[in-house]
């Protein structure tokens, strides 16, 4: 039987000016996968992200949430829900930053009790009770009080993931979790991020760890130039990729090692 | 002991020292009035302008722009006598002496608000846009993410340049003479030409700085507080 689809978009096209950073892309994520998302710098990987997550809105094309529609196709232009409905619809996703983007004034507590209390509106006490597990779970237990700055980076975006996580997503994104950590920090977020897909968390990965994503992920996409190259299971695409272009970008990264 | 340092103290104790002292520290109580109720209006007026002045209707934008431009760009006390005087000669308002004081509270007020609000502007700025876009994705309001994002951490940032402000503020109390309003520095000037002495000048001047001190201890106390996050 297929899964419920969690996210889909067609035919998303995004431009800066006259510089077209997204043509024509599409994806539908289905519930308990894992898609990662390869590519150089400058495919519009990052672009692509902010359109999901409603921190750029897009200029053509389609998204939408399981049976929640973000925004619709008209000849001029993508037309978005009311801003009430996009409001509701943020609760389907998570997304974690590169730069973590912790609230640094609040304590990691704070930092992901917050919105599920006073933007949410939930119920204090099973709120903390969610907290406490999660930070357990992330091995951060201990931690509740101390604030962002006395943390490492690794556990900084482990609070990050955890802050996500408490909105209680369909959907986690994640724009280069281990891109802003020394490295040997990643391997710590790396192995929450394979804790959480063997929970079935439906996750959508921007990444340059192109080992871990053909690990972890059960869909592989590679992006360039503003369209997706290549796509399909990771054995194929990183594996024995049949572009050109996928070719040179593995290579490339295979020889810098 | 030297004759002079007798002197001096024999002085301290006379009766028109203390007739100074009294006078000075019962109008040290209009100064210290000037001081708060000009902080009370010019901090929230100044970050309302610094709001204003980074809006996206350009025209509010503008408006405000020109405005903290005239206020930084003309005299403190030159503004005041406008204030004071404007409504007579404008509108034929007669003056009345106790119009004196809201004058100085409302050009004080005015004038620091400007300089209050491109302190916050410069706050806001420092403060990295993925600060709002986490907020945006975890589904905070604009005015939720203000108030309790981005606004806590702005007056952290500001607290120094505010100080400054603050401590400037103290001594341009002083400007009120102009109008004649009976805060100190009014009273030592009057007690000086009538008893010819620098006296009082002096004794206003330790006032001064003891309370100046007094605010620079605070805002420490202050910034000390804040200190627990980077």
């Amino acid at each position: 039987m297929e899964k419920p689809v969690v996210f889909q978009v067609q035919h998303l096209q995004k431009s800066f000016g006259h510089l077209a950073v997204l043509k024509d892309i599409s994806l539908t994520v289905h519930s308990g996968q894992v898609v990662s998302i390869i590519g150089p710098s400058g495919s519009g990987k990052s672009t692509f992200l902010r359109c999901a997550t409603l921190l750029e809105t897009m200029d053509h094309g389609t998204m939408r949430y399981l049976d929640d529609v973000v925004c619709q196709d008209t000849p001029k232009g993508s037309r978005y829900a009311s801003s009430g409905t996009l409001r509701k619809l943020r609760s389907h996703f998570g997304l974690v930053f590169q730069n973590f983007n912790l609230f640094p004034h609040y304590s990691v507590m704070q930092n992901i009790t917050d919105a599920p209390l006073y933007v949410q509106k939930r119920e204090p006490k099973a709120v903390l009770q969610e907290a406490t597990a999660l930070l357990e779970r992330i091995g951060l237990q201990g931690k509740e009080n101390a604030y962002p700055c006395e943390l490492s980076g690794g556990q900084q975006q482990r609070v990050s993931i955890a802050r996500a996580l408490m909105g209680q997503p369909e959907i986690l994104f994640f724009d280069e979790p281990t891109s802003a950590l020394d490295p040997e920090l990643t391997g710590e977020i790396l192995k929450v991020i394979r804790d959480l897909a063997a929970q079935m968390m439906t996750m959508v990965i921007v990444t340059h760890e192109i080992s871990f994503a053909r690990r972890v992920s059960d869909h592989v996409v590679f992006m360039a130039d503003g369209v997706i190259v290549e796509q399909g299971p990771p054995d194929q695409v990183i594996g024995n990729p049949s572009h050109p272009r996928t070719k040179a970008f593995l290579k490339k990264l295979h020889d810098g090692r | 002991m030297p004759p002079f340092l007798a002197e001096l103290l024999e002085s301290l104790s006379a009766p028109q020292f203390r007739y100074t002292l009294t006078l000075l520290f019962r109008s040290f109580g209009t100064t210290v009035a000037i001081f708060f109720l000009t902080l009370l209006y010019a901090l929230p007026l100044g970050l309302l302008i610094c709001l204003f002045r980074m809006s996206k209707f350009s025209p509010l934008a503008w408006l405000t722009r020109a405005y903290i431009s005239v206020m930084r760009g003309t005299p403190l006390m030159l503004q005041l006598l406008v204030i004071f005087f404007g409504p007579y000669f404008l509108f034929g308002i007669p003056l009345s002496t106790s119009y004196r004081f809201p004058a100085v509270i409302i050009a004080f007020s005015l004038n620091y608000a400007a300089y209050f609000a491109e302190i916050f502007r410069g706050g806001f700025l420092s403060i990295p846009q993925g600060q709002y876009e986490a907020a945006q994705v975890l589904g905070y309001s604009r005015l939720q993410t203000l108030n309790k994002i981005i606004l806590p951490q702005v007056l952290k940032r500001t607290l120094p340049p505010v100080t400054n402000e603050v401590i400037t503020l103290t001594k341009d109390t002083s400007l009120a003479f102009a109008i004649a309003c009976a805060e100190m520095f009014t009273q030592a000037k009057q007690l000086a030409s009538s008893q010819a002495s620098m006296t009082p000048y002096l004794v206003a001047g330790a006032f001064y700085y003891a309370f100046n001190f007094l605010v620079a201890a605070l805002m420490e106390y202050l910034e000390r507080r804040m200190n627990y996050y980077r």
